[in-house]
């Protein structure tokens, strides 16, 4: 206390000074607009800069639960994103005239929408396998098609995935006829183009042209009659001589395929029964 | 001391009303307005306790501001001023004199001396001035001029000041 009052008596006219100063820029600041802006603008500021420090500590400490919020949230929009995803490339899926007809004429079949998970190609033996199996109803030997029609047809199935016999594999044989005439042929590749397989069979009064459009059967029970399989690129003498073979540019491409549909036919198992029966019937007729 | 006292009462008058009638008006190149209200301040004697020479350089600062409508830009610079009239004082003056207190003058100072006090706090006040009119050091090259000329001229003044003073006394 008693240095106070010492230090107070010794040094009081800086006081006094500093007192008069302050009343200085207190008028200055007060009564001259110049200098009244600069300061308040500055002092402004300045609490503007506290202000935004006690902001940036206080967001900070906040860091954490932020993080927190944020994984969370991050999460939560990759899921969403994800099916969204999904769902826009259903949705906006380019649909040609085939992949629509083909869809038309296959309404009233239930559809088991599949994507290609394995895909090998530029083989003589090449096979698909679709992300569909029994779990999901699939069941060997039923039809596979694409959005540019005839794809191959199940030849294995697991629980959840099933091995598919494109119609570029040598051992594909899919019953076939040239829209809109009778003669039927059976499709086969040759193992050389993946776009081009040939229909053999064909009599020679069948009154085909190139360019005409190459539709399933329908006497197999694998596939509902007229689905899209190919256009035909040229007509040629079978190697008998007795029948044309049909040269065939599929319409199907195998080298970018995704999305096919399984067709679960109805009326197989029926069919099937009737070829049982029909064996049978045959077996007991020889004994 | 009564006479001291009153001759700068007289002093303090004159320098404000010679300030605030004439010397106001004056700006010289556009530049240079003396501000000789400063050789109040110069003439205190060093026996002045300080808050008084604080005190009397806010009150004439004050006043001078009052009539040139800048309240508070001279009294703070005058003031400041006044703090370090006292310590400037014993740095110029003679180191072989009598009586621990001495009146500024030519006759106790010399010219030299009485010159560097002056120089010295001319140049510390106009500098204050300038600065806290323009408050801002951002521009210090544009304020160098008016510090110099205003300088000078205040100078030129107390130095015809001192000269009348000196010759009547």
């Amino acid at each position: 206390m008693y240095n106070l009052i010492e230090f107070l008596r010794k040094y009081h006219y800086i006081i006094l000074f500093l007192i008069l100063e302050g009343i200085s820029f207190l008028l200055l600041f007060r009564f001259n607009h110049y200098q009244g802006n600069v300061w308040f603008s500055a002092a402004n500021s300045a609490a503007a800069h506290v202000d935004r420090w006690y902001a940036d500590a206080l967001s900070y400490l906040q860091l954490r639960t932020l993080n927190r919020e944020l994984t969370d949230a991050n999460i939560r929009l990759q899921l969403e994103a994800d099916q969204l995803r999904e769902a826009l490339l259903t949705a906006t899926h380019d649909s040609t005239y085939t992949e629509r007809t083909v869809y038309e004429q296959l309404k009233d079949f239930r559809l088991i929408p599949a994507t290609v998970v394995s895909n090998s190609r530029r083989r003589s033996n090449n096979y698909l396998v679709i992300d569909r199996g029994e779990a999901d109803g699939v069941r060997s030997e039923m039809g596979v098609v694409g959005g540019g029609g005839v794809v191959g047809i199940v030849y294995l199935t697991g629980p959840h995935f099933s091995l598919v016999l494109p119609v570029t594999n040598k051992k594909s044989s899919i019953s076939c006829r040239v829209r809109g005439q009778r003669y039927f042929g059976y499709l086969q590749w040759d193992g050389e183009a993946l776009g081009h397989a040939h229909l053999d069979d064909i009599p020679r009064y069948a009154r085909v042209k190139k360019g005409e459009c190459v539709e399933t059967s329908g006497y197999s029970s694998v596939f509902p009659p007229g689905i899209f399989v190919g256009r035909i690129s040229g007509i040629s003498n079978s190697q008998d001589g007795q029948t044309y073979r049909l040269d065939v540019n599929l319409g199907t491409d195998f080298a970018n395929l995704r999305d096919v549909s399984v067709i679960a036919t109805p009326y197989k198992a029926e069919i099937d029964t009737l070829h049982r029966r029909a064996a049978a019937a045959d077996a007991a007729l020889e004994e | 001391m009564i006479q001291t006292v009153l001759s700068r009462t007289g002093w303090f008058v004159l320098l404000f009303f010679l300030q605030i009638l004439v010397f106001n008006h004056i700006h010289l190149f556009g530049y240079a307005t003396p501000m000789p209200y400063v050789y109040f301040i110069l003439l205190l004697p060093s026996s002045t306790p300080r808050w008084a020479s604080i005190s009397l350089g806010f009150a004439l600062g004050l006043l001078v501001d009052i009539f040139t409508n800048t309240p508070g830009m001279a009294a703070a610079a005058l003031c400041l001023t006044g703090l370090v009239s006292q310590p400037l004082l014993n740095l110029f003056a003679p180191r072989d004199r009598e009586d621990d207190a001495i009146l500024p003058s030519v006759a106790t100072m010399k010219w030299t001396g009485f010159m560097k006090y002056a120089v010295c706090l001319t140049v510390l006040h106009c500098t204050t001035f300038f600065v806290i009119e323009s408050f801002t050091i951002r521009n210090w090259q544009d304020l160098l001029p008016y510090i110099a000329g205003s300088a000078a001229l205040t100078l030129l003044f107390i130095a015809a000041f001192e000269m009348l003073r000196s010759r009547r006394s």
